[in-house]
């Protein structure tokens, strides 16, 4: 009886986690990736407690708020030099990050001394006023824009023109291409002659017709092209601006998807990860990718395999390649895609009632500015592009080897000196994530073109009704 | 014969039911023990080898066992006042008739139905200028004022506590509050278990109020720390050690289960029991 009574409870224990996991799992799913790059996962500290550099005795202490865990190794080398300080990192999911900070902040709380945010925060932080002003005495912020990336420096500041925040990194868009599969198709694997391929929409096209000519598949999904698509602002004088080549994006997007140049997976699914190390199995458009049976019923079924032949992502895409296709090191290049664009990237401001201002600034120099700690990054994170001009420049001839001895950072300096800021505006994230959600439906067949950008137009309208919308 | 088919054709149901149920739970333990690399990039039921260095990744960006404590030191005295709390005031609301003794259960009822994220603002604005931010105490005290569980507890007490029974602890000579404590309380138990459960679990798994109000790290609770495994570099770097840390976290929650099952169903029949 004892026996029989022990094992209901232990049954009853283990229904309970799985009642407790599948509601621990809805929190889970749909979350887009964090846009933030670089370094090892374990950052080691000085302390016992993990979140704290520096001695626990240290006579000033600074708080730094982040959804990028970068910045406890910034912490732990600030430390290093500064003996006298503790610094105290408060980690936060990227998705909750703006709620925490918002609430905090609004209320005039005085913890964080350094504030971090996104891109497609900084404009709703500085609104609200959570950014001090850098131009100002004792900082003088303008003194370092010679310096800056161009497109860095001008996301960091307010409507005037003053500074807010600075970043230590700068996040342009390439494309990532396997060079063994140019040296196939087109006999040769020069950056210069690839980026040529991916040069405009057209010949992205037609580079995809010569790859499945040969067996392969351009990208793996659609998705790719949404890194490449804002060379025109969304807004232009409260007008919605549907440009030409946002329709040129779209339509290559369909284009692709309805000649069958890709693998129809999501990107950050499961096989498009897979499609970044090996083959994948052909599988149609009507397998749900994020369905792993489905997945692998297709796959079973399919009649062979394909690789493919490139992945669009900003400049921590570097890393991504690095971490997650394992058996194909060395042989990546990377060029220049259809578009000038960027995404994701940690800006660091500092909180107007914070009682340390000066140390934060002192922390926020040493983290963009100081050519020392920025060598050191450089070194650590294996790959981040840094934002300070004079050190790009240092490490310009820097190869690397996983992507086949490429001088990446000349590269990439190179294409985010094209970036043209004025094209952000606030409401990009949502106007991007509608107009991908149209191209969707279009090639899902649920809507057609003409309905889709309708609709489109219709939920723009009832997003922001001070924005003017114009049908053609 | 009939019923012998009925019988397994009930067991094969229930055994899918079982399996289906336990699946994403093994699951998580499997993926507690591969790498994120793994992860992502296929699903399988064999164990990887990756536990030791999952480990190494969730306590180098916190102590998970501080975090346990942590959720533990709000979620406990959570439990206990909201259920004591609840009880005295279902019973009251139940047992006297007063003036207005309506309105406050028309009232209950209402604050059932705002979901306290819309009031977060407004409650993060009271709690700072109290000046308890940072502090556990605005995670704990409100739960002494929980609408949902005096409303179940309320009707709990329309079935099982009988006047009669009050009646006669008055004649014998007992206060109002030994009346409440020695016959009451012990009468509404399986009620208050299973409230409890809930609120407990509730109380764990709490994110959104702890996120917003906890600025040390080293006081966060535990869906507060996980979550900042996903800060991490690329999403899926960490993805073994957040498995690994919802699996451990989870723990608690089948300790608690596991000893308050037997009154969680006898709750459930409860109803069926009487007159």
């Amino acid at each position: 009886m004892k026996g029989k009574n022990t094992m209901r409870k232990l049954l009853a224990a283990v229904l309970a986690g799985t009642m407790i996991f599948s509601m621990a799992a809805c929190g889970d799913t749909g979350e887009a990736p964090a846009a933030d790059d670089g370094g090892d996962a374990a950052a080691e500290s000085s302390t016992d407690d993990a979140q704290v550099s520096g001695k626990a005795d240290a006579s000033q202490k600074l708080v730094i708020w982040t959804m990028a865990a970068d910045m406890q190794q910034f912490a732990d080398k600030y430390v290093e030099s500064h003996p006298d300080v503790a610094i105290e990192v408060v980690v936060t999911a990227p998705a909750d990050y703006p709620t925490k900070v918002q609430n905090a902040l609004r209320s005039g709380a005085k913890d964080p001394d350094v504030v971090c945010a996104e891109p497609q925060s900084i404009q709703t932080f500085i609104e609200a006023g959570f950014f001090e002003d850098l131009n100002q005495e004792p900082y003088n912020a303008q003194q370092y824009a010679e310096n800056f990336v161009d497109y860095v420096w001008a996301a960091g500041q307010d409507s005037e023109g003053n500074q807010r925040c600075i970043s230590y990194q700068i996040t342009p868009s390439a494309i990532f291409y396997r060079r063994d599969i140019a040296e196939d198709v087109y006999g040769t694997s020069d950056p210069e002659v690839i980026g040529e391929k991916f040069a405009t929409y057209d010949s992205i096209l037609t580079t995809g017709q010569e790859m499945k000519e040969k067996g392969y598949r351009i990208f793996a999904s659609t998705g790719e092209l949404g890194f490449f698509a804002g060379n025109e602002p969304w807004i232009v004088d409260g007008t919605l601006n549907l440009s030409q080549s946002r329709m040129d994006q779209m339509n290559t997007a369909i284009e692709l998807y309805t000649q069958d140049l890709t693998c129809y997976v999501d990107t950050w699914s499961t096989t498009w990860y897979q499609a970044m190390n090996g083959p994948i199995p052909l599988v149609g458009d009507e397998v749900d990718m994020w369905d792993q049976e489905a997945v692998d019923a297709a796959a079973a079924a399919a009649e062979g395999e394909t690789e493919v032949f490139a992945f669009g992502l900003p400049s921590w895409g570097v890393l991504t390649l690095r971490d997650n296709a394992p058996d194909n090191s060395g042989k990546w290049g990377v060029c220049q895609g259809p578009t000038y664009t960027f995404s994701g990237g940690t800006f660091l401001g500092i909180n107007p009632n914070s009682e340390d201002k000066d140390l934060a600034w002192d922390f926020i120099t040493f983290c963009t500015t100081n050519e020392e700690t920025l060598d050191w990054w450089i070194e650590t994170s294996e790959g981040d592009v840094v934002s300070w001009i004079p050190s790009i420049e240092k490490h310009r001839d820097d190869e690397n080897e996983y992507y086949g001895g490429q001088k990446l950072y000349e590269l990439f300096l190179g294409l985010a000196e094209h970036i043209d800021y004025s094209n952000v505006t606030p409401m990009d994230t949502e106007c991007n994530d509608l107009w991908n959600a149209a191209i969707g439906s279009i090639q899902r067949g649920e809507m057609t073109q003409e309905e889709a950008i309708s609709n489109f137009y219709d939920q723009i309208e009832s997003t922001y009704p001070d924005i003017t919308v114009n049908r053609e | 014969m009939a019923t012998k088919i009925k019988r397994v054709i009930l067991y094969i149901a229930l055994i899918l039911l079982a399996v289906i149920c336990l699946l994403p739970f093994l699951l998580m333990i499997v993926n507690a023990t591969r790498t994120g690399q793994e992860i992502v990039r296929s699903f399988t039921l064999i164990p990887g080898r990756a536990l030791v260095n999952n480990w190494k990744t969730v306590f180098s960006y916190f102590n998970l066992f501080q975090g346990m404590l942590n959720s533990l030191i709000v979620a406990v005295p959570c439990t206990v006042f909201s259920a004591y709390f609840s009880a005295l005031t279902a019973y009251g609301l139940h047992m006297y008739k007063f003036k207005g003794n309506k309105v406050i259960t028309m009232c209950i009822v209402i604050f059932m139905m705002i979901p306290a994220q819309l009031s977060l603002l407004g409650f993060y604005d009271l709690v700072s200028m109290l000046g308890l931010t940072d502090s556990y105490l605005p995670l704990i005290l409100p739960s002494i004022a929980s609408a949902g569980t005096v409303f179940f507890l309320r009707q709990y007490c329309e079935v099982s506590v009988h006047p009669a029974l009050v009646e006669a602890a008055r004649i014998d000579g007992a206060g109002e509050l030994h009346i409440f404590h020695r016959i009451i309380l012990p009468l509404l138990a399986p009620g208050i278990a299973t409230m409890s459960i809930g609120g407990f679990i509730g109380s764990w798994n709490n994110y959104l109020t702890p996120l917003v109000l906890l600025n040390t790290p080293s006081k966060f609770t535990l869906p507060v720390m996980i979550a900042s495994l996903r800060a991490s570099n690329d999403i899926s770097t960490n993805q073994g050690a957040i498995y690994l840390a919802v699996a451990i976290s989870v723990i608690p929650i089948l300790i608690v289960f596991a000893f308050c099952s037997k009154y969680i169903i006898s709750s459930i029949s409860a109803g069926g029991v009487k007159e």
